[in-house]
């Protein structure tokens, strides 16, 4: 009887559980439908059968403009794109605040920087950001040919604003997805994304 | 105001201006840092403290050793000469910040002082200066994040090994504020265990007195193991108290579980910010698992948990005689009636205490299942209560009347209200036997708004009256009871020793919280209630003159045994005394006032083991040797008022302070002077400087302690 009862006591506990922060990796990545910068509808599930990569950005950021004046981020994206791996880059700042931007400008950052992602999309609601519990810029996650996630953390090993530690730092993207190009599992599939909070519009 | 504020701060420091050797500042567009140092100057072979102060913009916060959900740690890289090392820096605890989107952040705001020791060489020559340059980083937002840094040097010039470097009187009280902010040693083992998505963390030791509590919130120093942002719940029992926390990935390769505990008490001076650094070891599931617990399921258990109670020690034979006198009167629709009577009885009783511990809890008290044990006179009474049962059952006396089931009359000569009032017997006969069974669903009622607590203490009910419910309705499950028959008052009598035992569970309880006093009170007044029964069974039987007698005998006794608790409650205090410790004498006003007429100073320690201040007190300031050092030579007596439980001398003593709640710290001069009070956060130089008042007691008086 006692053990039953501790038996029901652990059940609880799981139970009560079941609200999580963000999708759990190997559970299917949540769906969302939007209109890239260029205008060109962009669906989550229509890329099944292809690696995706989702990056949260926010150009004013000091811990992106690490990355991409390093030029950092661009050879991680050539990465994936010499892999045919969709690369959707995600901009959920509200408006008025820091890192927000209308497709014209989204698109001239792209230039610019000589970015390479297949679609920026634009969050001013936030909806995409919270649906992922993405936290700070940049924040990645890795989505596999099933539409389960398969990683989500940062972009790599050393939490700082230096571009001089990109160096030494281990690129968590560009490992995964080497790992799983080679038919292997992730090896750090959850890792702490660093950078800053993202501007996310008060309430909802 | 904001403006004005910032216009201030502004002014504060004009950029990167080295005002002397001993600071030197560095303005940015969001912070003004300044590097200080503690004393003007180095000793070889001493540690120099330097801190690196950020007087941050107003809105803006940094970050901490662990940032949270985003942002990074201020960080300082050292030049320093040959032979000099610096140490970490010394974090101040950490406040939370959250942000929209489910955001949180373990930073500061306003200013952040970061301590660091630096390790002067013995072979520093004495008459140099010496330059210990720093290059500080620091990452600082408000909405948006701006990495600054800011570099530093301090001369200094070396003195004489061994001499003392005086302390720049400027920076004094910075570094007072800044070593005040550091995580202390924590007063609690702690352990942590894991269950699906809830981390709980277990602080074992003295129960805090939940009403005084503002906040309890964990940092843990490594990032990854819990949601920076989730709620933290705190729950509060006898033993200690619980944080459940959100677990995120990280929290499965724990091996410990490092942090600080930042834990904000009520006093009557304000509230009070006290930080533990807190190295947790893995242990068992810990009770919070209550928490996660669902309604539908705590019902369910408090059910099964109820029924469980039938088979215990104290349960059984009340219960089991009482079957058997509806079995021997064979069931029916009249037995169905006094089954739901009984069922009432149970239920109503389960009520009663439902309703005092949600009435208890409303008021802020902390209070759990099993809360009446604690009170020795309740545990004298269920001891005495359980013996006049086992009394029965051995056949030295019959009752009539309501409570006629317990005597094993039969069931059809009673009316309802006979069944009614054994349901009520018998759940207050199972309470001390609940405790360890049900103190997940129970605390799991306790946190719950009073409607849901109160439905699991009524199943609790429900499922300790079930079986006998159910034999009344079943007919079929009677047949299955034993024919009635001589053997019956054998088993009566065989069920008299789990009685007895349970008395003496509860005497030995009670020997634990009141002393051998109370135990000896409790054994004279068994004695007396088992003399008393005995006189008032003989007076029934007896003839009119002889029953007068034997009444009055009964009468006499039993008196006697409630005087016995009246005086087993008032010895109980006895033990809070002798367990105060040997430095510190036991709180006596009439001793006070008899030392201070011999000319002795007293200081009184009012203090309490749920007064998360008054253990921090204790184990920096009042501990200390140097404290003691100083109390033995000025000759003062150390009294310790422990205030853990409410004792009404004490009480009377704060009132007269002017006080309603501890820490209170007293020192009363000799004589009638009025006694002065110390603030309630002390420092060993606060204490040092009040004793220093009092003229030294001759070597000659003080051997004679």
């Amino acid at each position: 009887m006692l053990k039953l009862l501790t038996a029901m006591l652990a059940a609880g506990a799981f139970a009560g559980s079941a609200l999580a922060a963000g999708p759990d990796l190997g559970k299917p990545a949540p769906d969302f439908a939007a209109v890239d910068t260029n205008g060109k509808p962009v669906r989550l599930a229509d890329f099944k059968g292809k690696l995706v990569v989702l990056e949260w950005s926010n150009h004013q950021c000091p811990y992106v403009r690490k990355h991409y004046g390093a030029g950092n981020m661009q050879k991680t994206q050539g990465v994936a794109q010499a892999m045919g791996v969709t690369w959707i880059t995600i901009i959920s700042s509200a408006p008025g605040e820091q890192g927000h931007v209308g497709a014209a400008e989204a698109n001239k950052l792209t230039a610019e920087r000589n970015a390479k992602p297949s679609h920026v999309v634009l969050d001013p609601q936030g909806k995409i950001g919270r649906l992922y519990a993405a936290r700070v810029t940049p924040h990645m996650f890795i989505i596999g040919a099933d539409g389960k996630l398969l990683y989500k953390g940062g972009i790599d090993s050393i939490r700082s604003s230096r571009q001089s530690d990109i160096a030494q730092a281990k690129n968590y993207v560009t490992a995964a997805l080497g790992e799983l190009r080679a038919g292997k599992q992730v090896a750090d599939a959850d890792t702490i994304a660093y950078g800053c909070t993202i501007h996310y519009r008060d309430g909802s | 105001m904001r403006v004005v504020v910032a216009a201030a701060w502004l002014a504060a420091a004009p950029a990167h201006a080295q005002d002397s050797a001993a600071s030197d500042t560095v303005k940015t567009e969001n912070v003004a840092a300044r590097l200080l140092s503690e004393r003007i100057a180095l000793v070889p072979g001493e540690t120099a403290w330097l801190a690196l102060h950020l007087a941050i913009r107003p809105g803006w916060h940094t970050y901490w050793l662990n940032p949270g959900d985003a942002g990074e740690k201020t960080e300082i890289a050292w030049t320093l000469p040959p032979g000099f090392s610096a140490g970490a820096i010394q974090w101040p605890a950490p406040q939370r910040l959250l942000e929209p989107g489910n955001i949180a952040i373990y930073g500061y705001t306003g200013t952040a002082i970061h301590l660091v020791a630096v390790r002067v060489p013995a072979d520093a020559k004495p008459g140099e200066r010496v330059t210990l340059a720093a290059e500080a980083r620091w990452l600082v937002c408000e909405k948006i994040c701006l990495p600054e840094d800011g570099k530093f040097r301090l001369t200094l010039g070396v003195q004489a090994p061994g001499s003392v470097a005086p302390v720049e009187g400027r920076w004094a009280d910075i570094f007072d504020a800044a070593r005040a902010a550091l995580p202390k040693a924590s007063p609690w083992p702690a352990t942590f265990a894991l269950a699906g998505k809830t981390l709980t963390l277990r602080f074992d030791g003295a129960a805090l007195d939940a009403a005084r509590i503002e906040t309890i919130e964990f940092f843990p120093t490594e990032p990854g193991a819990i949601t920076p942002a989730a709620r933290q719940a705190v729950r509060h029992d006898a033993k200690g108290f619980t944080l459940a926390l959100e677990a995120a990935g990280k929290a499965g390769a724990l091996k410990t579980f490092e942090g600080v505990l930042v834990i904000k008490e009520r006093l009557d001076s304000g509230t009070v910010t006290q930080a533990f650094a807190i190295a947790a070891a893995p242990g068992a599931a810990a009770p919070a698992a209550a928490s996660s617990l669902s309604l539908g399921l705590a019902l369910l258990m408090a059910l099964a948990g109820g029924i469980i109670l039938n088979l215990m020690p104290c349960v059984f034979p009340v219960l089991s005689m009482k079957a058997l006198s509806f079995a021997a009167h064979g069931g029916g629709r009249r037995m169905g009636r006094h089954g739901l009577a009984y069922t009432a009885g149970v239920l109503a009783l389960f009520a009663a205490i439902g309703a005092v511990l949600i009435a208890f809890k409303g008021m802020g008290a902390e209070i759990g299942w099993g809360f009446q044990l604690q009170e020795p006179v309740f545990v004298m009474l269920m001891a005495y209560l359980m013996f006049v049962i086992g009394l029965n059952f051995s056949g030295l006396f019959e009752l009539g009347g309501a409570f006629a089931g317990v005597g094993g009359k039969l069931a059809g000569r009673q009316g309802l209200s006979g069944a009614f009032f054994t349901g009520a017997l018998a759940a207050v006969v199972a309470t001390p036997c609940t405790a360890p069974f049900m103190a997940a669903a129970i605390g799991y009622a306790l946190a719950q708004p009073a409607p849901a607590a109160m439905a699991v203490v009524l199943a609790l009910g429900l499922g300790m009256a079930l079986p006998f419910l159910a034999l009344s309705y079943s007919p079929a499950l009677l047949r299955r009871l034993p024919k009635p028959g001589p053997w019956m008052e054998r088993f009566r009598q065989f069920l008299a020793f789990p009685m007895y035992a349970t008395a003496a569970w509860l005497a030995w309880v009670l020997s634990l919280q009141a002393g051998d006093g109370a135990l000896l009170a409790t054994l004279a007044g068994a004695i007396l209630i088992a003399f008393g029964l005995w006189a008032w069974s003989a007076a029934r039987n007896a003839a009119r003159r002889g029953r007068r007698i034997a009444a009055a005998f009964a009468i006499l006794a039993l008196a006697g045994a409630g005087a016995l608790v009246a005086w087993a409650e008032r010895g109980a205090p006895a033990r809070d005394a002798a367990a105060a410790g040997e430095r510190w004498a036991a709180f006596d006003p009439a001793k006070l006032e008899a030392l201070r007429r011999e000319g002795r100073p007293v200081f009184v320690n009012f203090t309490a083991a749920w007064c998360v201040t008054c253990i921090v007190n204790e184990k920096i300031v009042l501990q200390s040797d140097a404290v003691w050092a100083a109390i033995r030579k000025k000759g003062i007596v150390a009294m310790k008022a422990d205030w853990t439980r409410r004792d009404p001398a004490i009480t009377r003593a704060l009132a007269e302070l002017g006080r309603s709640g501890v820490p209170v710290y007293a020192v009363y001069p000799p004589g009638a002077g009025a006694p002065a009070l110390l603030p309630q956060i002390l420092t060993e130089s606060i204490v040092l400087t009040e004793f220093a008042a009092f003229p030294d007691r001759p070597a000659a008086q003080r051997a004679g302690q």
